[in-house]
């Protein structure tokens, strides 16, 4: 192991507050620049409005920095938080971390939630939030010590580059032989080298006797992290209670987190396997339902998908329990023990690999043409390593990978890389270039909308063409899953307010292969209670897959069965056990529905979040190109003909594509002003003033957002 | 016999998912089933065999991630 030495630069001790039914009371500034060290208050009114996680660290970040600022700007604020839920030991998925930024690849704000033990052991310390603003050329560590009271900006030196190996070492010289108390989140030299960035989080996994990580993907956020001169936050804190989070209700809480604790373990072994799989269970599913990406989301299928589906990876996965949080009865953050990588720094070690899960498979694998699960288990380790979203990552080379197809790109601009669809030598080749900021790879690692003008502007490639197969839109590549046939899962990307990410909203069975709700208005009233319900989760600190990845056997008899009433009406007890306000399913809805709106007057602030900004390429809406369009075309003749009435005879593809197009996008169109006048925006996608002040978030600084922007 | 989500139900020689689904008179529209703990989806339900003392789990909701 490398010897590290640090030297203090500042140190806060201060006074732990003792938790209070979930919520520390106040949050923890530093600003690298200068070494301040602030310990801020939380009011009452912040509780009200923005709950915690997420919105607490929008709060933070509004008020740090101006709409003109940019990702790489000194005051832009890395906010970590919990939630006042986060940190209960006996709730399963209570461990998340919310991770707020301007990002590097949108230049909006961009907000990403992660599992190990790091919020918790904030909040723990004494802080609901943790806000880092500034930048130092020293290479720095943030030390949060709730055992000794004492906050410190650390240089550090001789710590390796990789992500996995700084977390261990810094376990180790932190953890004072109590390797279970200590939490890191860092990043690698892919963050440095691109916009791409990941922040890897921690925990100790006691019966592997070895560091785990999750990550933080979206936006570039380990990018800013990279950016600020930090090499590391590491939070220590000591044993986990149910008593640590002080509850308002210890009974009641009890009663309902055994209730949901027991029906993971009745009904998870029947349904999705999560504890044994995890996510993987999806893509022979995805796959069945033309809904797994292949080659850069021309087609949803592939013949050799179930290569890589969860048979697979059952047994590749170590066995054991894989909670990233204490008590986690879902336990889904599976790994691989021994994996020895083909290539690269790591090339004939052994390493433990924290995945690979269900997104990264497709996009790593499918995507690119690659059906080989070890290759992916090398992927997923190196994204980790050197700290590069595995989705990005995969949406970035499937997009090269098919402009090389297409004689957009050629050797002469990869470096002599052959990108042609199922080269893994080359993912990997890129990759690493990646990490070293080198060759090709430093292109892509700008992420999709900034190759697609490098493209067009210095390579001569098709701008248009580009525009219809580059899978990003605000700037973030898509996430893995094939949108061409469920218009609301359009809006769900389309329309979610960071850029399109599936965690606002994944409604592909409800409305594609259900077609559970058909209409405009049930469309848009889906892409107003989903992304609502998900938000809360965030603002709770908490995981949303105990919600509805494992269900009631009797949920099916229910009246709505994607909400899981059940389950929602259990989260609003937990709400109510942990704080002490009596809340019902509604009340949850209400809460997201600030912070929700908030961001996206937050959006509007930072010179998005209109209209225009919620657009998308063809390509996640239908066939861009003759062969697509052939390959499914009975598909999509039965289609003209049938919903849109249009008589196909003596037509070629050709103007098949351009019909189907026209009417695709009208419809997209259609969707926008649905959803928008369901939110309570306007025609612009800005939200009205009426809204702001029916959801109390009427402040001065966002009436004057709004008028500046014709909303008055 | 077949076990299906704890029930007890005839098995026949040949049969499908698509005919135990059937034969279950509930008109819930599965997309995923368990057999045996392996993954069908309905594109494959009137093909895939449900062998004799199969246990099968009915998955009504697939969630995403």
């Amino acid at each position: 192991m490398a010897q590290i030495t640090v030297e203090e630069i500042r140190r806060l001790n201060y006074e732990r507050p003792l938790i209070e039914k979930g919520y520390a009371n106040q949050t923890l500034q530093i600003n690298l620049s200068d070494s301040a060290v602030v310990v801020k208050p939380v009011t009452e009114k912040m509780k009200e409005v923005f709950v915690g996680g997420k919105g607490f660290d929008l709060w933070l970040l509004w008020h740090a920095v101006k709409g003109t600022t940019k990702w790489n700007d000194p005051e832009n604020a890395l906010c970590i938080a919990s939630g006042p839920l986060g940190g209960t030991s006996i709730y399963p998925g209570s461990g998340k971390s919310l991770v707020t930024s301007i990002s590097a690849t949108t230049g909006s704000v961009i907000d990403s939630n992660v599992g190990g033990y790091f919020g918790p052991y904030l909040k723990f310390s004494g802080f609901d939030a943790l806000e880092i603003m500034g930048k130092t050329k020293v290479p720095s560590i943030v030390f949060i010590d709730g055992i000794e009271r004492r906050v410190q900006i650390l240089e550090v030196a001789g710590l390796p580059d990789e992500a996995h190996e700084i977390t261990e070492i810094l376990t180790d010289w932190f953890g004072q032989g109590k390797p279970r108390n200590i939490s890191v989140v860092s990043t690698g030299p892919g963050a440095r080298h691109t916009l791409i960035g990941c922040l890897n989080f921690s925990w100790y996994d006691l019966q592997r006797s070895r560091t785990r990580l999750k990550q933080a993907g979206r936006g570039g956020i380990g990018t800013v992290f990279a950016d600020k001169g930090l090499r590391a936050i590491v939070a220590r804190w000591d044993t986990v209670t149910i008593s640590t989070n002080h509850p308002a209700d210890e009974i009641a809480l009890k009663k309902v987190a055994r209730l949901h604790s027991r029906e993971i373990m009745e009904q998870d072994p029947k349904q999705n396997h999560m504890s044994s799989v995890g996510t993987a269970h999806l893509v022979t599913i995805m796959n069945d339902y033309d809904l797994l990406p292949v080659h850069n989301y021309r087609y949803g299928q592939h013949d050799d998908a179930p290569s890589m589906g969860e048979d697979v990876y059952r047994r590749l996965f170590d066995k054991g329990f894989d909670g990233c949080w204490i008590g986690c009865t879902l336990a889904c953050a599976h790994g691989v023990r021994d994996f020895v990588p083909t290539s690269g720094p790591y090339k004939g070690k052994r390493v433990f690999v924290d995945g690979p899960e269900y997104e990264t498979i497709a996009g790593c694998g499918s995507n690119l043409g690659i059906f080989d699960p070890l290759f992916v288990v090398e992927m997923n380790f190196y994204c980790d390593a050197y700290g590069l979203d595995s989705i990005s990552v995969g949406t970035s080379i499937a997009f090269c990978m098919e402009c090389f197809e297409m004689g957009l790109i050629s050797k002469k601009e990869t470096g002599g890389i052959d990108l042609f669809f199922g080269n893994k030598e080359s993912a990997l080749e890129l990759l690493h270039q990646m990490a070293r900021g080198e060759g090709f790879g430093k292109v892509v690692g700008q992420g999709v909308r900034r190759m697609k003008t490098i493209f067009a502007e210095d390579y001569g490639a098709d701008r248009a063409l580009l525009g219809d197969i580059g899978m990003e839109a605000k700037g973030l590549e898509f996430s893995e899953y094939m949108s061409k046939e469920s218009l609301a899962q359009q809006g769900g990307y389309g329309l979610a307010l960071k850029g399109p990410q599936h965690d606002e909203a994944w409604l592909i069975f409800l409305d594609m292969v259900h077609n559970f709700i058909p209409t405009f208005e049930q469309k848009a009233e889906a892409l107003h209670w989903f992304p609502l319900f998900r938000t809360w989760f965030g603002l709770c600190g908490l995981c949303k897959l105990p919600w509805n990845d494992v269900t009631p056997a009797d949920n099916k008899q229910t009246k709505e069965p994607a909400k899981v009433m059940q389950h929602v009406d259990w989260y609003a007890q937990y709400f109510s056990a942990v704080t002490g306000a009596q809340v019902g399913p509604d009340d949850l809805i209400a809460m997201s529905e600030r912070v929700y709106t908030f961001q996206r007057v937050f959006c509007v602030k930072m010179g998005f979040g209109r209209r225009e900004h919620d657009a998308i390429p063809y390509r996640a809406m239908g066939p861009v190109t003759l062969e697509e369009y052939e390959s499914r075309r009975e598909r999509y003749d039965t289609q003209l003909r049938e919903v849109y009435g249009i008589d196909i005879e003596g037509k070629d593809t050709a103007e098949k594509v351009r019909l189907l197009r026209r009417l695709r996008e009208e419809r997209y169109e259609q969707l926008k002003d649905a959803v928008y006048a369901r939110r309570g925006w306007t025609r612009d996608g800005i939200p009205t003033v009426a809204t702001v002040k029916r959801l109390g978030i009427d402040f001065p600084e966002v009436l004057e957002v709004l008028k500046a922007h014709g909303v008055e | 016999m077949v076990r299906v989500d704890g029930r007890e139900l005839e098995w026949h020689e040949g049969m499908t998912v698509a005919d135990l689904l059937r034969g279950l008179a509930d008109l819930y529209p599965y997309a995923v089933v368990r057999i045996d703990g392996r993954v069908v989806t309905a594109p494959e339900f009137d093909k895939a065999p449900v062998p004799d003392n199969a246990e099968v789990s009915l998955l009504h909701l697939i969630a995403g991630g």
